[in-house]
């Protein structure tokens, strides 16, 4: 048997090992790559990032703990986006497990901020630069409810303080207060953003959405309901670099934790690997066809 | 009548599915519900039955014989009868238990226990196997044997480097390209296919309702 | 004095939507009312609520809200026969104003959904043409079927298993009974294992869904009597797994590992597990046949078995294989169905491209 007949009969363990080297050791080290931002990225970007200084982003937490890795790092860029060009924040979440979820994102980034400010100004500060309104329901309520008075929708937050009693509340009426909401889910809650906050209001609706379901929303974006999409871990790393970047200009020392952008490598390494196996297997492939003609 | 009986049932059920379609009526949804939801549920249940009575069955033949890997039998029947045990009378989580204990000390095995700690890890790790087999399968069958497959291989090759930050590196329009293969020649293929099914499954109901197909009652006729 | 007139004069500037519309909801079960209005053209808008009054009841209540640019609304919270009339709310931020009162409506169940009726038009055509051709079957004019090699292959898989002296793994999909594409497996199971039961070959079956199970015991059971084989008929042939899909892949895997069947069919709806299976058969060296009609797991099939049965191919196989005219006729008027929609897609297309252009003056 040859060298190329012997290579296309390797034991398929060889095979499993080096795709568990691949994606197993960028993990841990990941490498330098730098991701390059897409058309839907770059527009729900620039849009966040020349709105009104008065309007705020809105986050909705739509995703679950199993689906956390792949959209986590969207609500974590978002948010780095937002405190660094001083945009007041609003977060919900419609699905009850991803309650947590978002606790969690907003605590990381004003814990980052924090730890680097200098003056009161610098600081994130619960209440005055961002509220977390927390879960309820039904969702339909909500959608157009906020479009009246979020105080009513939400009349305590998910820390138990009273939102009238807020002072970000008094700039945060309804949803001529806010400049986009951006939706991060698994599921279809985008759409229902789309449904009533953007049909019946007019507000500009993002999207967040997995890499499997990315591909339903495309008829959204090109019609104009989405404002822009990142799609899967290439949406969240090309949108970490967009901020990374944007930190730069202003002068931001400090380095980002940037999951997105780590798990890319990973995730490059793999499809490189993949591509290796089918150029080697077509070279054996056509070898040994041209060897029996 | 053997056969006659289930022909008629299936004629009259089928054409009452096809009529509840278009009246609203809530005379007619009222049964088409009750169809729908009632009847199918008591009918899974009892099938259950005879779905498990065939899983004891097989693993108690294979006991019997002493056919290959039957100690295997063994698992797989008191895993059952353990799980039957703590889901009949161990109650669902601590705050709905049922009559017996389901924890020692810290240990609690109550049924939402089983399956956070035994069917999710179980579950994922068979569907992580995925991404072993997704290599394996491209490098053992995809191949440029013809025109088709060549074509394949190429968009594939566009798509896989489109989806990482390298294609950009490499090719500048290669994501955008990417995207226009899977928004435009994709969806007009699934598109073509999709209609084919939708009148090939309109097709296989017709002729299963008017008695024409019968292979579900064995074949012939 | 003054102030007190202007602010009333603020008040009273808010302008109410007009035109407020309440109509039984078209096309349902009843128990729902359509509203229509048209929008209120002041720009200081925020939303508009929605007030129900019930006929000799003087209050009104609240039944929902409408964004700023909604100017419809569907109560679904109303009782047929009685009577119900509306206003609408317009909201800004300091102030509100009341719409005039809509007439009275009743809502009441429909006998006939017309929204559905492109639907019941397609489904009489197509069935008239399978009607038509399965009457030009029954009087002996040959159809011409073609090739599909996925089925053509059936006989020599099991040939192949027979001479192996191995058996044969058939497994009908994830899916429930109300699946087409498990009904169409069944009808494929029937066929196969009249063949296994000819052959002498060992069947292995199995199953996900108990409803699913008792159908395939009993199709494979008719098809060993039909063959004369009833005595080689083995309850143990078909058997229920689990109902979890993982486990059940991996049960599916663990049994061709050990058993190693000679061929392999997957044959009716897969989810995520299709290549866990396909894969895990082809490193047993089995002959693979695929058929889904679940577009998204086609390509994994397609790169890992050895012929895969594309969409409608699945549902024609039984037709294929047993080659009875009154299958074979369906089949016909199902590809005359497909020509007219071709015909139909392509037409419209024209017309919808030439739309703004002067030919359609033509028409």
């Amino acid at each position: 048997m040859g060298f190329w007949n012997k290579l296309l009969k390797i034991d398929r363990r060889w095979i499993y090992t080096i795709i568990w080297l691949v994606v197993m050791i960028p993990l841990l080290f990941p490498f330098k790559i730098k991701p390059m931002a897409m058309p839907p990225v770059t527009r729900l970007f620039n849009y966040i990032d020349t709105m009104p200084e008065d309007k705020a982003l809105v986050i909705s937490v739509d995703y679950t703990p199993d689906i956390q890795p792949e959209l986590h790092p969207m609500c974590i860029a978002l948010l780095h986006h937002a405190f660094a060009t001083k945009r007041k924040v609003g977060l919900l979440t419609l699905q009850v497990m991803g309650l947590g979820l978002g606790e969690a994102a907003i605590r990381q980034v004003t814990e980052e901020f924090n730890a680097h400010a200098t003056t009161h100004e610098d600081s994130i500060i619960n209440g005055e630069d961002y509220v977390y309104w927390g879960w309820t329901t039904p969702i339909i309520t909500i959608l157009l409810g906020m479009g009246e008075r979020i105080t009513n929708v939400y009349p305590v937050d998910y820390y138990g303080h009273r939102t009238e009693s807020l002072p970000i509340m008094k700039h945060l009426k309804n949803y001529d207060d806010i400049g986009i909401v951006v939706s991060i889910a698994g599921s279809s809650i985008p759409i229902s953003w789309v449904n009533f906050a953007n049909t019946q209001f007019g507000v500009p609706i993002g999207c967040g959405a997995t890499a499997v379901s990315a591909a339903d929303y495309y008829p959204y974006l090109n019609s104009g309901q989405f404002t822009g999409m990142m799609a899967g871990m290439k949406g969240a790393a090309e949108y970490e670099q967009l901020v990374a970047d944007k930190f730069d200009e202003l002068g931001i020392k400090w380095e980002l934790r940037r999951k997105g952008t780590e798990a890319m490598s990973s995730q490059t390494a793999a499809h490189i690997a993949i591509m290796i196996f089918i150029i080697i297997g077509n070279i054996a492939y056509f070898v040994i066809r041209r060897r029996k003609k | 009548m053997k056969r006659r009986l289930p022909l008629m049932i299936v004629l009259v059920l089928g054409i009452f599915g096809a009529v509840a379609f278009v009246i609203p009526h809530p005379i007619v949804k009222s049964i088409d519900e009750t169809m729908r939801n009632d009847v199918l549920r008591i009918i899974t249940a009892f099938s259950l039955v005879l779905g498990v009575g065939s899983i004891i069955q097989h693993h108690l033949i294979k006991i019997r014989r002493k056919a290959e890997h039957w100690p295997f039998s063994y698992i797989a029947l008191i895993s059952l009868a353990v799980s039957a045990a703590i889901g009949l009378f161990g109650g669902i989580d601590p705050a709905s238990p049922g009559i017996l204990p389901t924890h020692i000390g810290g240990f609690s095995f109550h049924m939402q226990a089983l399956y956070d700690n035994i069917m999710i890890p179980l579950a994922s790790t068979m569907f992580a196997l995925l991404a072993f087999f997704m290599a394996s399968a491209a490098y053992r069958a995809f191949r440029a044997r013809n025109l088709e497959a060549t074509l394949l291989l190429i968009a594939a090759f566009i798509l896989m480097l489109g989806a990482v930050p390298l294609g950009r590196m490499l090719i500048r329009p290669l994501p955008d390209f990417a995207e226009w293969i899977l928004t435009v020649p994709n969806t007009a293929a699934k598109r073509g296919i999709m209609f084919g099914i939708g009148l090939g499954s309109i097709a296989t109901s017709l002729k299963i309702i008017l008695g024409i197909e019968r292979g579900w009652l064995g074949g012939g006729g | 004095m003054t102030l007190s007139l202007s602010l009333i004069f603020l008040l009273s500037s808010l302008s109410p939507p007009t035109d407020v519309i309440a109509r039984d909801k078209p096309n349902d079960s009843g128990g729902a009312i359509l509203l229509t209005w048209t929008r209120s053209s002041d720009t200081t808008v925020v939303s508009y609520r929605v007030l129900r009054q019930t006929e000799g009841k003087a209050t009104w209540d609240t039944v929902g809200l409408a964004g700023r640019l909604a100017n419809r609304f569907t109560d679904d919270e109303v009782q047929d026969g009685i009577r119900y009339r509306y206003q609408i709310l317009t909201v800004s931020e300091t102030e509100t104003a009341e719409s005039a009162p809509s007439e009275y409506t009743v809502c009441s169940p429909q006998w006939f959904n017309f929204d559905r009726m492109p639907a019941v038009i397609g489904t009489i055509i197509f069935t008239c043409l399978i009607v038509f051709f399965i009457g030009r079957a029954k009087r002996n004019i040959k159809l011409f079927i073609r090739r599909i090699a996925g089925l053509d292959a059936v006989e020599e898989a099991l040939g192949r298993a027979t001479e192996m002296g191995r058996g044969i793994l058939y497994v009908p999909g994830l899916s429930s009974i109300d699946d087409v594409a498990t009904i169409a497996s069944m009808n494929i199971l029937g066929e196969v294992a009249k063949k296994t039961a000819k052959f002498g070959t060992p069947l292995i079956v199995p199953l996900r869904d108990p409803i699913v199970y008792t159908v395939a015991r009993e199709v494979v059971k008719e098809s060993y009597t039909a063959a004369g084989r009833a005595d080689a008929f083995n309850q143990d042939m078909v058997f229920y797994v689990t109902d979890q899909q993982f486990a059940f892949a991996a049960a599916v895997d663990g049994i061709m590992v050990r058993e190693k069947p000679a061929t392999n069919f997957f044959i009716g709806m897969f989810w995520a597990e299709s290549l866990i299976l396909a894969e895990t058969g082809a490193t047993t060296g089995a002959i693979q046949i695929a058929g889904t009609d679940a577009v998204s797991q086609l390509p994994f099939f397609i790169t890992a078995c050895d012929y895969t049965l594309i969409g409608e191919e699945l549902y024609a196989a039984s037709a294929y294989l047993s080659r009875e005219p009154l299958l074979l006729g369906a089949i016909k008027g199902q590809d005359y169905s497909k020509l007219l929609i071709l015909v139909l897609i392509v037409v419209s297309t024209i017309l919808a491209l030439t739309a703004n252009l002067p030919v359609q003056n033509i028409f």
